[in-house]
């Protein structure tokens, strides 16, 4: 079931169609990865569903209903790409503040914060201000005010700069258990390795328009380019034409083949095992997301340029 | 509402809690007696006593009426230098005197103004040689008393007897001219600070949120609107905590000072304080007070506010737009010298009614007399005008800063501000 849905949705600016059309579906419980080279819509996609924009047209249907920005946001953590604390302000008040204008009672708050203080190992923190705090500190610390409230929705841009591989894990661990007891991840970030190892289901977008919508599987599956990686003794030399690949390319002990049109994996096997050749390995080989992002907006200018509307 | 509330409590309470509020609201007074009295003790310090040779050529001068304008009148000396007075001339520096004024022959019987030269080794200010000038005068006064047989006695009569005339408005008698003016002063000027001091905190706080990007998390959490409104009652209320607090050492001042019945100077003080009581309407100037001051609190932070969220960290930009608001304060300031000096002038009337100035102007005028001087249907529109002028400009405010405050890149200038304002959505 659909937590959130997004229906051809619209936001121009002055100069740029910000957002363009995009429709989209997030399922309940699912990590979702929102991509996006810099400057394709994402954060003013974001905004839109944090309720900072209203879109120009379309619709976001939230939890089954309408969205309703002065109610909804209640139920949707959002943590920005470029983090945000008072200075000046004690820990522990600038998070009780942040919980309760989300709408949490002081007593909630309060119990809710000492726990992921101590989950985080953060209770000595209480009395600090943020300005005594690291790059990474300051991060947990926001990661803390976005899910503190027990939102449905949590909406991450780019979590994991600036931290270092000990935290990351910290966090993803936290991101996993999310999903887990059942909130709804979006994921922005242009870190690949992080979506393949992260998400269910990724959306790309570019200049404004989406240009992929699918589970990570089946998009790789769409993108993948019959190639195998083939550990053998020793390849023919010379191949005649009858053979039902080709090969692409040599790595250390294993040669990189496309299959022919027309051809499956058994008959490469089947072809190299007539042939007498001992076979070590045999995989395929699926693109990585970076490949198949690399691949789509690659051709288009990298920056967006200004147009009048 | 609640969450306005909760924004209002914070913005109020980091502040109230600082260092600088507690010591700015206790130095405050301090320094503002400080520089009164200061004023008064270094105004006392340059005045500067000359030792003057008074060379007579005209015969006229004697000791006798030296050395009784010199009793009664300490500031500068004058010295009558009878025979050696080519020496003096040459070595007056020498002889201990400052400089020397050449008497020529004088007919004291000519109805006119005789210039003399007062000549010194270096130059004297205007006040110095104006001592010098009133005493030479009141010492040739008392020499053509002496010609014209005018004794003592009728000496006394014709320097003492005089007429003295306060201006009294028969729609209020009660009126002070002088106390009414001292209140419009303090209330217009405090005013003004407040709109300055406070109104730029309004700015630099919405400054720190835009770059620090807190702001985009509140927003995703409230609407703009709630937080810039938020963030100008909690400063209002910072501001109205530390008048209440200035108040209440005023009257702890009284109090003690009355208290302790004695002593010259708080004798003098709780007197004074008593008579200006009495003297104009209390309660009417502070309810006043109090409605302008938050009035035009509102008015001005809410434009400052803009701005605010329109820049970037540069603090540049930003007094490159709030100086256009900075004028409007500061001529409000000269409009009041105006209407303190002429308090139903075509000027002080419109000023106090228009709302950019009315904040100070009104509170000019309104000490002299509500309704003498300031009818009461000047009162209700001026306070009217002020209420429909905040409120727009909270409004106007609150379109820019739900632009400004997400955005990043170049400074807007002022007409792509008013071009948000009246965007819709």
């Amino acid at each position: 079931m659909a937590l959130l849905e997004l229906q051809n949705l619209k936001k121009y600016f002055a100069t740029q169609k910000a957002v363009d059309d995009i429709s989209l579906s997030v399922d309940k419980g699912q990590i979702f990865g929102l991509l996006g080279p810099n400057g394709a819509g994402k954060t003013t996609l974001i905004r839109m569903i944090t309720g900072i924009f209203y879109p120009d047209e379309g619709q976001i249907i939230f939890d089954g209903k309408k969205f309703d920005p002065i109610n909804d946001t209640a139920y949707i953590g959002y943590m920005p790409e470029e983090r945000g604390l008072y200075k000046k302000m004690k820990i522990g008040e600038q998070t009780m503040y942040l919980a309760q204008l989300k709408g949490l009672s002081k007593k909630d708050a309060l119990e809710k914060i000492k726990r992921w203080f101590i989950r985080f190992e953060m209770e000595s923190w209480w009395n600090k201000k943020v300005e005594d705090l690291s790059k990474g500190m300051s991060q947990k610390l926001q990661f803390v005010t976005t899910v503190l409230h027990e939102p449905k929705l949590v909406i991450l841009d780019e979590p994991f700069s600036g931290l270092d591989p000990v935290n990351s894990n910290l966090i993803k661990d936290e991101i996993f258990n999310l999903a887990q007891n059942g909130s709804t991840i979006i994921f922005s970030t242009h870190r690949m390795e992080q979506v393949e190892e992260i998400c269910d289901h990724i959306v790309l977008v570019n200049k404004g328009k989406k240009i992929l919508d699918g589970t990570v599987k089946n998009i790789k599956q769409e993108f993948k380019e019959n190639l195998f990686s083939i550990g053998a003794e020793q390849l023919p030399a010379a191949l005649n034409g009858t053979a039902p690949f080709e090969v692409v390319g040599t790595n250390d002990h294993s040669q990189i083949v496309r299959i022919k049109e027309g051809n499956n994996p058994n008959d490469v096997l089947q072809f190299l095992l007539h042939q007498g050749i001992t076979i070590h390995s045999f995989n395929e080989i699926l693109p990585s997301l970076n490949d198949i992002f690399i691949k789509l907006v690659e051709g288009t200018p990298t920056a967006r340029q200004f147009q009048k509307l | 509402m609640k969450k306005i509330w909760l924004i209002i409590k914070r913005e109020y309470l980091t502040r109230v809690r600082k260092k600088t509020f507690i010591i700015s609201t206790l130095l405050f007074p301090i320094l503002y007696l400080g520089l009164i009295f200061g004023m008064g003790y270094i105004a006392d310090q340059s005045k500067q006593n000359l030792r003057v040779a008074v060379i007579d050529y005209s015969g006229y001068f004697t000791e006798k009426n030296i050395a009784y304008q010199n009793s009664i009148d300490k500031n500068s000396t004058l010295v009558l230098v009878k025979d050696s007075a080519t020496k003096i001339i040459a070595d007056y520096a020498e002889a201990g005197y400052d400089g020397y004024i050449l008497i020529p022959s004088l007919q004291w019987e000519a109805a006119k103004t005789d210039s003399l030269f007062f000549k010194a080794n270096k130059s004297y200010g205007a006040s110095a040689t104006a001592t010098v000038e009133a005493k030479l005068n009141r010492i040739w006064d008392d020499i053509k008393n002496e010609k014209l047989g005018i004794d003592s006695a009728k000496r006394e009569i014709l320097s003492n007897s005089r007429l003295s005339i306060t201006p009294v408005n028969t729609k209020d008698e009660q009126a002070n001219v002088k106390i009414a003016e001292g209140i419009a002063y303090v209330s217009g000027f405090l005013i003004y600070f407040i709109l300055l001091i406070y109104g730029s905190q309004v700015m630099m706080g919405v400054m720190e949120e835009k770059t620090n990007r807190i702001a985009e998390v509140i927003v995703s959490s409230v609407k703009p609107f709630q937080m810039m409104l938020g963030k100008i009652l909690g400063i209002g209320l910072v501001a109205l905590t530390q008048f209440m607090l200035w108040i209440a050492f005023i009257l702890i001042v009284y109090n003690v000072g009355k208290a302790s019945g004695s002593g010259g100077m708080a004798n003098a003080l709780v007197g004074n304080m008593q008579h200006m009581f009495t003297s104009v309407n209390i309660p009417l100037i502070l309810f006043c007070f109090g409605f302008y001051f938050l009035a035009g609190f509102f008015f001005y932070a809410s434009l400052y506010g803009a701005i605010g969220s329109a820049v970037n960290e540069d603090m540049r930009e930003a007094q490159s737009l709030s100086f256009p608001i900075t004028m409007l304060v500061i001529l409000s300031i000269a409009l009041m010298s105006t209407a303190i000096a002429n308090p139903t002038s075509q000027v002080a009337v419109w000023a106090s009614i228009i709302p950019f100035s009315s904040p100070i102007v009104m509170m000019a005028r309104i000490p002299f007399g509500v309704p003498a001087t300031v009818p009461w249907w000047q009162l209700g529109l001026s306070m009217a005008m002020l209420i429909l002028g905040f409120i727009f400009t909270v409004w106007f405010a609150g379109k820019i800063y739900r632009t400004g405050i997400l955005m990043y890149g170049k400074k807007p200038s002022w007409k792509e501000m008013i071009r948000w304002a009246f965007r819709k959505n």
